[in-house]
């Protein structure tokens, strides 16, 4: 779903990008980022209960969505109508929408109409619901309150602490893209797309809207990557996942879609955090970590087979890897042929190379640093009359005690031991 | 986690020493235990028991830390298991009848408890690759092994199997 929603997106911002103005995309990105609900609908406290119910992530999203597309202009009024987007766009937001509804829901969706205003409405319906977060509440009734000030300002509504906090944090975010330290690799893609997100945004909704954004991914909390610890725990604290998820999912559907043709965050935590732009639910978290798994493997496997460094992505990797399996395997067969055919020689052989084999990890263990060429030297003396009594498949415990004095000998005594004996074994 | 996966085996040089010493000693094993060589079947037979000696020493070197090793070895076994059975009862003559019913009996007998029990096989339902299954056809004791550690064992048994040719080549 992610990889089929980031073209999407990707597609989607595009069309964004090129039918609006200049100010207007990156308005348009921090809408869509900073809170659906509140651009979308008219009401302010329509985002508020939809925060809290996760069918409203669909349509938070699509409705902002829709009127981006249709009415990016809207911006600064800080109240979005809910336009009816172009054909085209509809289809690729319904679409995009409907993934995106479908991945991030959890509890039944609301069926998406052919209209988006139509689904706006319905929009509405769900709204009613009881708020499931008391913080996101207040945060936003406290935000039509602040509305016609403008961007790029201190969120002067902080009354929770928390959201202080975060308010904060998040126009320092916005503000300067780039020093939003705690967001990574995740959060540089948002400034990108929130560039303009305290300027052209009168409405202080929207980087509160993108403040429980980022609360909501960060609550989503057990899993984020990189979290701006206190917000995180507040929010977790606070709030439940999912009314924040529902800007949490249309940011990181941004992000994502900003995203989908740059390389994906590294992930270096052991536990389990979902990236930014991804499902949240257990079951994408649990694949993606097994396909993360899998692809650390695969990683391994291409330093394994030689030549495969310029190879990317599984399939043909995989392809690589049972070649060289087979070209291995065969190499064997073709080495034990070649080694049956040398037949006559083989009992003697087999024993100038197990002395010699022998002797050489004994030598490698107890010194590390011997050189191998040091190996092939003969060995000591006592050792070759051995190999010269022994039979064969006689008892090897002789046999290895042998090579052990022989090294210890050869520990003692540093020196390379005569040649012509070896070469008599051989 | 580690950049690799496990790194239960031990180092490269190490592992290529003691192969090198067991596949020999294998191999003198199978010499010297080979009965009298058919004609035109001789170069083959001693193929495959170089070639068994080979993967023996392999396996044997890795032990049961991994899957792989443990399939191959039980696999050699148990062949090796039924093929001096066999061969014990051809020598005898015994009769046809007899020779089937006996051979049964000793072949329960033999049987031993398989250190990788093929459980149900492996129903990859996303297998949209055929490559996953080809991949565990190839390395031995992988039929039955999920994906993660489906490669760990391609890892591994990479890893030997170059090793092991490295190996051949400096033997030769």
């Amino acid at each position: 779903f992610a990889k089929k929603l980031q073209p999407h997106l990707l597609h989607f911002t595009s069309i964004m990008e090129t039918s609006d103005g200049t100010g207007i995309p990156h308005s348009w990105n921090s809408h869509s980022i900073s809170g659906m609900g509140i651009q979308a609908t008219p009401n302010n406290t329509f985002f508020n209960p939809n925060c809290e119910n996760l069918i409203d992530q669909r349509d938070l999203f699509e409705s902002a969505l829709s009127s981006i597309v249709s009415s990016p202009v809207n911006s600064n009024s800080g109240i979005i109508p809910i336009p009816i987007p172009g054909s085209g766009d509809s289809i690729v937001l319904r679409e995009l929408i409907g993934r995106l509804g479908s991945i991030c829901n959890s509890s039944d969706i609301s069926p998406i109409n052919g209209n988006n205003s139509a689904t706006n409405s319905c929009y509405n319906t769900p709204l009613n619901s009881p708020p499931k977060l008391n913080l996101s509440i207040t945060d936003h009734h406290q935000i039509p309150g602040n509305y016609p000030i403008p961007g790029n300002h201190p969120l002067p509504f902080h009354t929770d602490p928390g959201f202080a906090e975060r308010a904060a944090k998040f126009s320092t975010f916005c503000n300067k893209k780039e020093s939003f330290k705690t967001a990574g690799s995740q959060f540089m893609r948002i400034p990108e797309e929130n560039k303009k997100l305290g300027d052209s945004n009168s409405n202080e909704e929207q980087p509160s809207v993108s403040e429980t954004g980022m609360k909501g991914q960060n609550s989503n909390g057990r899993k984020r990557k990189v979290i701006p610890k206190g917000k995180g725990k507040e929010i977790q604290s606070n709030s439940t996942v999912k009314d924040d998820k529902v800007v949490a999912e249309a940011e990181k559907e941004e992000s994502d879609a900003k995203r989908s043709k740059s390389t994906e965050p590294p992930k270096d935590y052991i536990h389990v955090r979902a990236r930014r732009g991804q499902a949240t639910d257990s079951h994408s978290l649990a694949e993606r970590v097994r396909r993360e798994k899998i692809s650390e493997r695969m990683k391994f496997l291409q330093d394994l087979v030689p030549g495969c460094n310029k190879v990317t992505g599984k399939a043909v990797m995989l392809d690589e890897i049972i070649n060289y399996v087979q070209s291995l395997q065969r190499q064997v067969e073709f080495l034990s042929m070649k080694l049956a055919t040398v037949n006559p020689r083989m009992d003697a052989t087999m024993e100038a190379l197990l002395s010699k084999d022998m002797f050489r990890p004994l030598v490698s263990v107890p010194n590390n640093v011997n050189p191998f060429d040091a190996s092939v030297q003969p060995l000591p003396y006592g050792f070759q009359s051995q190999i010269n009594g022994m039979v064969p498949d006689g008892p090897e415990n002789q046999f290895s005690m042998n090579p052990l004095m022989a090294a210890m000998h050869r520990n003692s005594i540093m020196k390379p031991p005569h040649i012509d004996g070896f070469g008599e074994v051989i | 986690m580690s950049s690799s996966p496990q790194t239960t085996s031990t180092n490269s040089a190490y592992l290529t020493n003691q192969f090198a010493h067991r596949f020999v000693r294998a191999l003198n094993n199978l010499n010297h235990t080979k009965t009298s060589s058919h004609g035109h079947n001789q170069i083959s037979r001693r193929t495959s028991r170089v070639k068994i000696a080979a993967y023996t020493a392999m396996a044997s070197v890795v032990g049961s830390r991994r899957a792989w090793s443990r399939a191959v070895l039980w696999k050699i076994r148990k062949r090796s298991r039924i093929r001096s059975l066999l061969l014990r009862m051809n020598r005898k003559r015994v009769d046809h009848k007899i020779f089937n019913c006996h051979h049964h009996s000793k072949v329960m007998s033999l049987k031993r408890r398989n250190p990788n029990p093929k459980r149900q096989y492996y129903f990859n339902p996303f297998r949209n690759s055929s490559q996953e299954s080809k991949l565990r056809k190839l390395v031995p004791g992988a039929q039955t092994m999920d994906s993660w550690c489906l490669m760990g064992e391609t890892a591994d048994y990479i890893k030997c199997l170059a090793a092991q040719g490295n190996n051949r080549k400096e033997v030769q």
